[in-house]
């Protein structure tokens, strides 16, 4: 126990060392800190873009989704690729828009493509509201891992702390170049840990990969469908729809400073390209998860399967290096939300005149954004859970207004799309607090997205025959002048 | 929209279609591996190939375009 618990704080304190690497002096503004001064290249960005999506759900919770539905978890192996390809299309427009307006932030995209204060600082809002739970949940879920394996829940909560603060302090010091040099260290340390465990924990519990499905197959055939209940087809598409839409037109904030930080649009297409080959890493927690089928009693808690069998299997020092690849999971995530989270304040929210003033909201933003989180996960985790439930299909509706951005001549104008976000949002909290049968098991997001794309359309439609009817008539107008 | 533009949409496609599909959606294994962790592997692998294609293809039609504009200039 003591040598797990000696290598988790040697890893988290590791993690905020090489985030502070990342640069030799602090930046100069807002610009360089948050997006690296546009200059990073394809192995920077190839990391900063695998960072966001291994977090910590990756790492435990699909293992987890594994041992509890089966090949439901798969839900998550189409929706990154599927998004990239969609991005593919889309990031030279993007890149170029970013570059020659100077966007930073997501909000930055919708104020000038709209020409509208209120919609930038509304797309602020939401983003905050519905991503600083997941903040929170990388710091939970540092504090449960420790927790986990040292079956102590002071370690969890000192973790917690230490892991939190120095998120903070390398995030001050270094912004976007500390994430990208702790998400090298975190990228390499999770996939051996995983290719080890790939091998070892199936082959300790049942001989092997093949035999472990063999095994499954023949007792529980069921875990190899997707089938009628709460995880049917249905759910599995929605939910893989709503995340594919999310990833691939940009719905949540913290992916805008990585994309923003690209030397040239070449670099975003390669790594698009490239990126879903990445995505197969995915398989290895899933099927690591698979073994907890055969050998963990059906309704354990599933977060913590993977760390349970790693216990099991491994020695000490190797157990430490699953709970360091863990811990990385929780704090490289959780430093990209808080540039996304601040500089969505500082830009689009706060709104103050002076460089220098909008940067230090940003690091006043970061630390309170942190320090509200770490005292919520210690004293009240259950307090934003259900904020949780909106991250995704929350943050969606804002995609029929980023999409329509990137036309040249915008068919629309602000009050159409503002009005849909707002129906959109509604829809998405009614269903999810309210009357959470309604929807069956469609995602919830989805039918949000309907509700907001139809307002948007009526929405539309009045606007340009309101406008036309006030516009006068040129044949009129020439006739009065003469 | 250009033909080039549909060429991922058939990776797409098969990893979203995938639980719907009888013989993927189905108890059995493939290669020792449940179908549909194989179908879904094999996909967002061809989804590579796909991009790449469809970049050469643009980049094609790019050089293509930029010909037609210097014969025009001269």
């Amino acid at each position: 126990m003591t040598t797990i618990l000696i290598m988790t704080f040697t890893g988290i304190v590791l993690i905020g060392v090489l985030g502070f690497v990342g640069r030799r002096k602090p930046a100069a503004d807002l610009s360089e800190w948050a997006v690296g001064g546009r200059n990073f290249g394809a192995v920077s960005m190839w990391f900063l873009q695998a960072g966001e999506v291994f977090t910590t759900f990756t790492f435990l919770g699909m293992a987890g989704l594994a041992f509890s539905g089966g090949v439901a978890a798969l839900y998550a192996l189409p929706y990154v690729p599927i998004g990239y390809m969609v991005l593919f299309f889309l990031a030279k427009r993007l890149w170029s828009l970013g570059k020659e307006r100077g966007y930073l932030t997501q909000g930055d995209y919708l104020e000038d493509r709209y020409d509208s204060r209120l919609l930038g600082t509304v797309a602020a809002v939401l983003g905050v509201v519905f991503v600083l739970p997941y903040l929170q949940l990388q710091i939970t879920g540092l504090g449960l891992i420790v927790q986990l394996v040292t079956g102590n829940s002071s370690s969890g909560t000192l973790s917690m702390i230490i892991g939190s603060a120095l998120v903070v302090a390398f995030v001050l010091w270094a912004g976007l170049h500390g994430v990208a040099m702790t998400s090298y260290f975190k990228d390499v340390v999770m996939l051996v840990v995983l290719a080890v465990l790939l091998v070892a924990v199936p082959a300790h519990f049942a001989g092997g990969v093949s035999a472990m499905f063999h095994r499954i197959d023949k007792l529980h055939p069921e875990m190899l469908t997707i089938h009628a209940g709460p995880a049917d087809q249905v759910w599995f598409t929605t939910s893989m729809l709503v995340s594919a839409i999310g990833v691939g037109l940009m719905c949540l904030p913290h992916a805008w400073p990585a994309v923003m930080s690209a030397r040239d649009p070449k670099v975003l297409r390669r790594n698009y390209t490239w990126m879903p080959l990445y995505e197969l890493c995915l398989l290895m927690p899933i099927i690591v998860g698979f073994a907890a089928v055969l050998v963990v009693k059906p309704g354990s808690s599933a977060n913590g399967i993977l760390l349970t069998l790693s216990k099991q299997v491994l020695p000490a020092w190797a157990t430490g290096l699953v709970v360091i690849a863990a811990v990385a999971t929780a704090m490289v995530p959780a430093a990209g939300i808080l540039i996304g989270i601040s500089s969505l304040v500082a830009r689009n929210i706060a709104r103050v005149k002076g460089e220098r003033t909008q940067f230090w909201i940003n690091h006043g933003t970061v630390v309170a954004a942190c320090g509200l989180s770490l005292l919520l996960a210690i004293f009240r985790p259950d307090l934003l859970a259900n904020l949780l439930l909106l991250t995704y299909s929350g943050t969606v509706q804002l995609a029929p207004a980023i999409a329509l951005g990137f036309l040249a001549r915008r068919p629309v104008g602000k009050v159409p799309v503002l009005a849909g976000l707002f129906v959109g949002e509604l829809v998405v909290i009614w269903l999810t607090f309210w009357d959470k049968g309604l929807a069956g098991n469609v995602n919830v997001g989805l039918v949000g997205l309907a509700a907001n794309m139809i307002v948007l359309t009526l929405a539309a439609l009045a606007e340009r025959l309101l406008t036309r009817s006030t516009t006068p008539d040129p044949d009129k107008q020439v006739a009065v002048t003469a | 929209m250009r033909p080039y533009h549909l060429i991922p949409a058939v990776p797409a496609l098969a990893l979203a279609l995938m639980p719907f599909l009888p013989f993927v959606n189905t108890d059995g294994l493939w290669f020792g591996l449940p179908r549909m962790l194989v179908w879904g592997a094999a996909w967002c692998v061809l989804c590579t190939p796909a991009l790449l294609l469809t970049e050469r293809l643009m980049a094609t039609e790019e050089a293509g375009t930029a010909t037609i504009t210097e014969g025009a200039d001269q």
